[in-house]
């Protein structure tokens, strides 16, 4: 018998993760879907295409992932629920990609899915209420199109995505209760910290400073202007990989570590 | 790895185990378990019965020492061992399914699963189909979780104070049926603090306290080298164990030095062996 991977072993696991808590894989995941669908209505209306397109594609994107991710691995907040998981018949590398499969990969897909319907038929919509005979038909046409998924800004989001919720996943296999709570509040302390204490360092370096961006950039004062010293290329890119790709990617790999290691 | 063997084993060597290195809760244990008994491990309160049983199913791990299950080790927590394993929690999980989805979605985990034994464990057990499983009573969610295990046909079952939150007809009928299933090829170990529910259905006593076995003994072992009876006066020789006032005089539990035949009382057993643990030892040699 395969203790690592087994096929049937592991549909009959998927099939139990999503059919056992219906409510929390289904409810919020359409939940999630409606919330894209308001916050688009309502950014378009205020601040135009632009603003609704990015607002609903970072938060239904990362935010949405990040929420469902804590579910996922979210058994712990009992002792019999906790027990009942690490105990089912399945090996930990089947409960992990279980979780990573809902969480990870079929709702960003349904997402993206449910984006693009939703992004397409505002935008039609728009085109098709614009006059063809006005003298600014092209450019008005031409100044709204649909989000595009290869775009740079839909690569940020993918990177915060990534980032995000392998956080959760880890998290919620460290805190047993409120993990969503608690891996939010830990997050914004670690962006805090990190922040903050690249201020310091580079007050401490330069004295006088009007900006610090992490591994980025430093503003100083000259006189009356100021000046900006850049992270050289090299150096920044790699900080910038590091941090988007391989942190991430360590993340989604501890959650199995910590999932094997789990003692409840 | 693990190995074949002839006969079903819970092997533990040299086990400690605290929730915090500098406070252990077991220090040393060694404990061999064979198929062919009903196993009941008696303990007070924080005595780390339910540490014990989460050490056999892989739940806790050892800060030293081994424990092999069948020549598995619990702590990979393997699904070829677990399916020949199940642990019946104190508090027991039951999702918002009705009983026909649950088995549907968690029994196909167990190859042994029988269906009819499950339908059959449920009428024994008086659990209606109402509906959906988290809307049931506390004592209704065990009894399904008991005859969900039970018809699972695991080679170990353990349970963790399985008759808390049962009424007294249930808690009989627990004793019917796991008396009724249990065949030699199986372990069933019963983790308690309610002595008198395992009355007639354990056939080896386990005692541990302050992280210590104090006894492992067969009921049969027990009558050998102790006597229960009630006195008008207690005996001047013999190592008394154990005196308790009752209605007809002294209850004691004294040395069987004189072969008397006597009937097993576990709560005095109990009482017997944690307030003497060093001649309790002694006798029973461990």
């Amino acid at each position: 018998m395969n203790n690592i991977f087994n096929a049937k072993r592991f549909w009959l696991l998927l099939k139990k993760t999503v059919l056992e808590r219906p409510v929390q894989i289904f409810g919020f995941t359409g939940l999630l879907l409606a919330l894209v669908l308001i916050m688009y209505t309502v950014a378009k209306t205020l601040g135009g295409f632009g603003a609704a397109q990015n607002l609903t594609f970072i938060w239904g994107l990362s935010g949405g992932s990040f929420f469902l991710a804590s579910f996922v691995f979210g058994y712990f907040s009992s002792n019999a629920s906790g027990s009942s998981f690490l105990t089912l018949p399945a090996s930990h590398f089947e409960k992990w990609l279980c979780g990573v499969l809902i969480a990870g990969v079929l709702y960003p897909l349904i997402f993206l899915l449910f984006y693009r319907v939703v992004d397409s038929s505002f935008v039609i919509m728009y085109h098709h209420s614009l006059d063809p005979a006005s003298p600014f038909y092209k450019q008005q046409y031409e100044s709204v199109y649909v989000f595009p998924f290869t775009g740079i800004i839909a690569w940020k989001v993918y990177q915060m995505f990534f980032f995000l919720t392998g956080a959760m996943f880890v998290g919620s296999l460290y805190f047993n209760k409120a993990a969503f709570i608690k891996v939010s509040i830990s997050i914004c302390i670690l962006v805090i910290g990190v922040v903050a204490l690249n201020w310091l360092m580079s007050k401490l370096f330069f004295g006088n400073i009007n900006d610090a961006g992490p591994l980025s950039h430093v503003t100083i004062p000259l006189g009356k202007e100021e000046g900006t010293i850049q992270v050289p290329d090299r150096i920044s890119d790699a900080f910038n990989y590091s941090l988007w790709y391989i942190f991430p990617a360590m993340l989604w790999l501890l959650a199995y570590t910590r999932l094997r290691e789990k003692e409840f | 790895m693990y190995y074949l063997t002839n006969t079903l084993m819970i092997e533990i060597q040299n086990l400690s185990f605290g929730y915090k290195k500098r406070k252990l809760l077991y220090r040393n244990l060694n404990l061999k378990l064979e198929a062919g008994s009903i196993y009941g491990l008696l303990g007070k309160n924080g005595a780390g019965k339910s540490t014990l049983l989460k050490n056999f199913m892989g739940l806790l791990f050892p800060t030293d020492g081994t424990i092999s299950v069948n020549g598995y080790s619990p702590k990979k927590r393997w699904p070829s061992f677990l399916e020949t394993i199940y642990f019946i929690p104190e508090e027991v999980y039951v999702p918002g399914l009705t009983i026909d989805r649950y088995k549907n979605l968690f029994s196909p985990f167990y190859p042994s699963f029988n269906e009819e034994q499950f339908n059959s464990y449920l009428d024994q057990l008086d659990v209606k189909d109402k509906g959906k499983l988290n809307t049931l009573s506390f004592g209704q969610q065990k009894k399904f979780i008991i005859a969900f295990a039970l018809a699972c046909n695991t080679k170990v079952l353990l349970l963790d104070e399985p008759t808390n939150g049962l009424d007294i007809p249930s808690k009989i009928k627990f004793r019917k049926l796991i008396a009724s299933i249990f065949t030699d090829d199986k372990i069933i170990f019963i983790s308690t603090h309610q002595i008198r529910d395992l009355d007639n259905l354990i056939d080896r006593v386990i005692i541990v306290d302050n992280g210590e076995l104090l006894l492992d003994a067969s009921i049969q072992g027990i009558a050998q080298k102790l006597c229960f009876k009630t006195v008008t006066e207690l005996p001047t020789t013999g190592n008394i164990l154990y005196a308790e006032e009752s209605l007809k005089g002294q209850s004691i539990v004294i040395e069987n030095t004189q072969h008397e035949d006597s009937k097993i009382n576990l709560e005095h057993l109990f009482n017997a062996v944690t307030e003497n643990p060093v001649l309790s030892k002694s006798i029973f040699q461990l």
